[in-house]
């Protein structure tokens, strides 16, 4: 480290910022979901001080940092967004619905800038000037229409007020003022070019001549402006620092009444209308909207337990101080979900993983010493005993601190749907609440990252499929406003998630229907269950119209085999007219799965305990053979493939007296075969490692463990199993 | 002198330095760099569809390694496990890899002169995993390539996708 001081001194204090990058897209990243969240929450009417300076914080730290490392474009538009940001949090001008538009889009942007520098800065990147523009735009006062997203409704109070909300700051000195605004003397004189350029984005901020100057590293504009030294200056900062800035007022030059004046009443003059009329009539597409009485219980499916009910208070909680106009006592909901200083540190996650190993080795060194102190002499060895049971206690309670270090949150995943929804709800037409039940609920972040893209695809068919358009909601007698709950909870060893919407639910008929155009064989005696198991069938789709947001078919059924991949099931509930309910159960870690070990000969191999159905000994007469000798065995009428693991694996058989008599029905994508085995050993619980880390990918296997002896025990991938069955 | 220079240093002057160990009467010397450590032999676990010479898996303080009895890829006419069978355990491009050698005799230091070109032999060694000869008094070191080695394909250490 030393080395690397000096040698960077040597050269100049040319300091190598890039080793700090990964930090600052982290950091970043953070400050603009967090942004996000809380732009989401912003209630126009109630913002309080403590939250606009939250959002202006944010800002602030991703433009500190883009500057610093030089990513100009990020600087610019977080710039922007932070000037807006200050004359909010500062009441100078009142928030409206088309900034917190402006602002996301502009938190997206910077966003996939981000990106783009972080992947080196190839590709094209994305045009800002637009955003630049219209930040600047609504920063002095003017009021646009937003260019996409459908805006949120203006509650009545904003538009009684809208005289502060439009009266621009920079009007204050009066009128348009003439100035001479000298810039240098700097090393790069092209910098203060850029000026002219602010002139020329933001609209009313006035009119720049450049004044010819006989100096090469001084610029001259002549400025003809209404906003005041200090707004310039700030301005004019963002390209040279204000040291080299003197501006100084033209006395002589007579005040040019025209333009800058009249442009600026001009706005000002059409801005209360623009604004008035997004309260006089809202958006039908507009989600949030204030509603008398929130639906939360009465349309979801299902009563809701208790524990829903808990869960259900805080997102109430949380729904009020978004959509209510004026919230109670203020409940914060980010003190309890994301506090930006909570005390927390960055660590790699392969030294997390380095650790859940050496204890997972712990625990197996600690169960052998049990195992060998057994035999000792209590009254003897007490001391030593006594020192066992003490270590026994402290492995365990290690391995348990340990693991949870892995996990994370639901939250983390929730956070991201709000935004999603309020995007795609407003595409859509459509009303609708979102509500978040259990989000302390923890998860492995392996599994976190992967169970991401099955919720979005859920919740998208949600939002597309079962709430209905608000005119068919009212017809339906419901309220307009649809609700989508997201839950999570622990259930045993596994996490249940939930996504519940209140919308028309599944039709059986439909489904049949189009189960039978595509050739599926069903009959009307399906049960309910295996009806809505259809929905899971590869190119499946109930829409009637083909949107860019669901209904190609591709989907449920990659949603289930997802969640298949990582040992969790689906399950569907629905009722038509009142709802669905998609149920994903998962176990909570990928790296430990409840395991059932069988012996095979000398062997011992581990199945996964949820796929493993039951397991009975055979009788001699249960066994029948078909063709070329393959087995089929008769359990409970249903006939299913026999699979010798003798034969799968080449298991050396030393004692041939001893043969195979017990049969473990096991189940993997749909289908069921019976595999033959010697004994059962028992079910623990395993630590799954990979093979083919070090050595190549092993038919049949889907990773190793080890066993309290220390030795190597393979995992059988049931799936492949049941695949091989079928050739 | 700064690390480069060290470092072009000595890859100029070529000495390296070698573990040796022994293979029936065969003196084979690899890289040290390459060894993580040297354990004991245990009985693996048995891994189905591998050709006779992976012995198997085995944990290697939480980590599965894979186990290739060299003696058995080489053909030697006797392979038998006991407390003086010894496991090298190899570091090849983050992949860790055992293998099972008769005993292991000295780590040498090997100076350039002293290694010649290995002849044209026919041999269950592909001759391009042997870098050469080296001659210690009396005695012939064969120095392998243990990287390019483990990774042939015939050794089925890898999958085919990679």
């Amino acid at each position: 480290m030393a080395e690397t001081h000096q040698e960077s001194g040597g050269a100049g204090g040319d300091f190598d910022l890039s080793q700090f990058y990964q930090i600052f897209f982290e950091e970043a990243g953070e400050n603009l979901d967090l942004m996000e969240q809380m732009l989401l929450n912003l209630n126009l009417d109630t913002a309080d001080d403590e939250e606009l300076n939250g959002i202006f914080r944010c800002a602030h730290s991703v433009k500190g940092g883009a500057a610093t490392f030089g990513f100009a474009d990020v600087a610019e538009l977080t710039h922007k967004m932070e000037s807006l940001l200050d004359r909010l949090r500062r009441h100078e001008i009142q928030p409206n619905a088309a900034m917190v538009d402006v602002l996301l889009e502009s938190a997206d942007a910077s966003r996939s800038l981000l990106a783009r520098h972080q992947a080196g800065g190839e590709g094209e990147a994305l045009p800002t000037s637009d955003l630049v523009r219209r930040i600047g735009e609504l920063a002095v006062g003017v009021a646009t229409p937003p260019v996409s997203a459908a805006p949120l409704p203006v509650a009545p109070p904003a538009v009684s007020a809208p005289g502060p909300a439009v009266e621009p700051l920079h009007i204050k000195d009066g009128s348009a003022r003439s100035l001479e605004v000298r810039i240098g003397p700097l090393e790069h004189p092209e910098q203060a070019d850029a000026i002219q350029e602010l002139f020329r984005d933001i609209a009313g901020l006035g009119t720049v001549t450049v004044v010819p100057v006989d100096r090469k590293d001084m610029r001259i504009f002549a400025v003809e402006t209404a906003s005041s030294d200090e707004d310039l200056l700030d301005l004019f900062a963002f390209h040279v620092s204000r040291e080299h800035i003197a501006i100084k007022a033209l006395e002589s030059t007579a005040p040019v009444p025209g333009k800058a004046e009249f442009g600026f009443f001009d706005n000002a003059a059409g801005a209360p209308a623009t604004a008035s009329s997004y309260a006089d009539d809202p958006p039908p597409g507009a989600p949030l909207a204030p509603l008398p009485g929130f639906g939360f219980f009465d349309g979801s499916p299902g009563a809701p337990s208790q524990h829903a009910e808990v869960g259900a208070t805080g997102a109430a909680a949380n729904a009020d101080a978004k959509v209510l106009p004026k919230g109670p006592a203020k409940v914060s909901p980010a003190s309890a979900a994301s506090q930006p200083e909570a005390a927390t540190i960055r660590v790699a996650i392969s030294k997390v993983d380095q650790l859940i190993n050496l204890v997972g080795e712990l625990v197996i060194t600690q169960a052998m010493l049990a195992q060998n102190s057994r035999a000792l002499d209590p009254a003897v060895y007490q001391q030593l005993l006594t020192g066992l049971a003490d270590l026994d206690r402290n492995t365990r309670d290690l391995q348990e601190s340990v693991m949870s270090i892995r996990m994370i949150p639901m939250s983390i995943v929730f956070s991201r749907f709000p935004r999603m929804l309020r995007d795609l709800a407003g595409k859509l037409g459509k009303k609708v609440d979102f509500v978040t039940q259990g989000e302390a609920t923890e998860l492995d972040k392996g599994l976190v990252e992967k169970i991401t893209d099955p919720l979005t695809h859920l919740v998208r068919n949600s939002c597309d499929h079962g709430v209905e358009l608000p005119a068919q909601r009212l017809a339906a007698g419901k309220p307009e406003t649809g609700t989508i709950t997201l839950s999570a909870s622990h259930q045993g060893g596994s996490i249940v998630i939930e996504v519940r919407d209140d919308g028309r639910g599944l039709s059986r008929e439909k489904i049949l229907n189009k189960a039978r155009e595509r050739g599926i064989d069903v009959s009307d005696q399906m049960s309910d269950t295996e009806v809505w198991g259809l929905i899971f069938a590869p190119g499946f789709s109930t829409a009637e119209v083909v949107t860019d947001v669901s209904g190609r078919g591709v989907g449920m059924d990659v949603v289930k085999k997802n969640i298949a991949a990582l040992n969790g099931t689906v399950e569907i509930d629905s009722a038509v007219g009142y709802g669905m309910k998609v149920s994903v159960r998962l176990p909570l870690t990928l790296a430990i799965m409840d395991g059932m070990s069988v012996g095979v000969g000398q062997e011992v191999y581990i199945l996964p305990l949820s796929s493993v159905v039951e397991s009975f000994q055979v009788k001699a007469d249960a066994v029948s053979t078909v063709g070329q000798g393959s087995q089929l065995v008769k359990v409970r009428d249903e006939y299913m493939p026999v699979i010798e693991l003798e034969k799968v694996f080449q298991v050396p058989r030393f004692n041939f007296e001893k043969s195979c008599d017990i049969m473990v029905v096991v189940e993997a994508d749909g289908s069921r075969v019976a595999l033959l085995v010697d004994e059962l050993l028992g079910q623990q619980q395993v630590v799954v490692k990979n093979l083919e880390s070090n050595y190549r990918k092993v038919p049949n296997v889907s990773g190793a463990t080890i066993l309290g002896d220390g030795k190597v025990a393979l995992i059988l991938d049931t799936g492949a199993l049941v695949r091989r069955s079928r050739h | 002198m700064g690390m480069m220079e060290k470092l072009d240093e000595l890859s100029a002057s070529g000495a390296r330095e070698y573990l040796t160990f022994r293979l029936d009467q065969e003196e084979y010397g690899i890289d040290i760099l390459k060894v993580q450590e040297i354990r004991g032999y245990e009985p693996p676990t048995r891994v189905a569809n591998a050709p006779g010479f992976i012995k198997g898996v085995v944990n290697l303080r939480g980590t599965i390694v894979p186990i290739v009895d060299m003696r058995l890829k080489f053909s030697c006419s006797q392979a038998e496990y006991n407390a003086f069978t010894v496991v090298i355990v190899l570091n090849l491009r983050s992949r860790i890899v055992g293998i099972v050698v008769d005993s292991v005799s000295d780590v040498m230091e090997l100076p350039p002169d002293s290694l010649k070109a290995a002849p044209d032999i026919d041999s269950v060694i592909d001759s391009s995993a042997v870098l050469g000869l080296g001659s210690l008094g009396d005695r012939m070191l064969i120095l392998l390539d243990i990287e390019r080695l483990m990774s042939a394909p015939d050794m089925g250490l890898v999958s085919d996708a990679e």
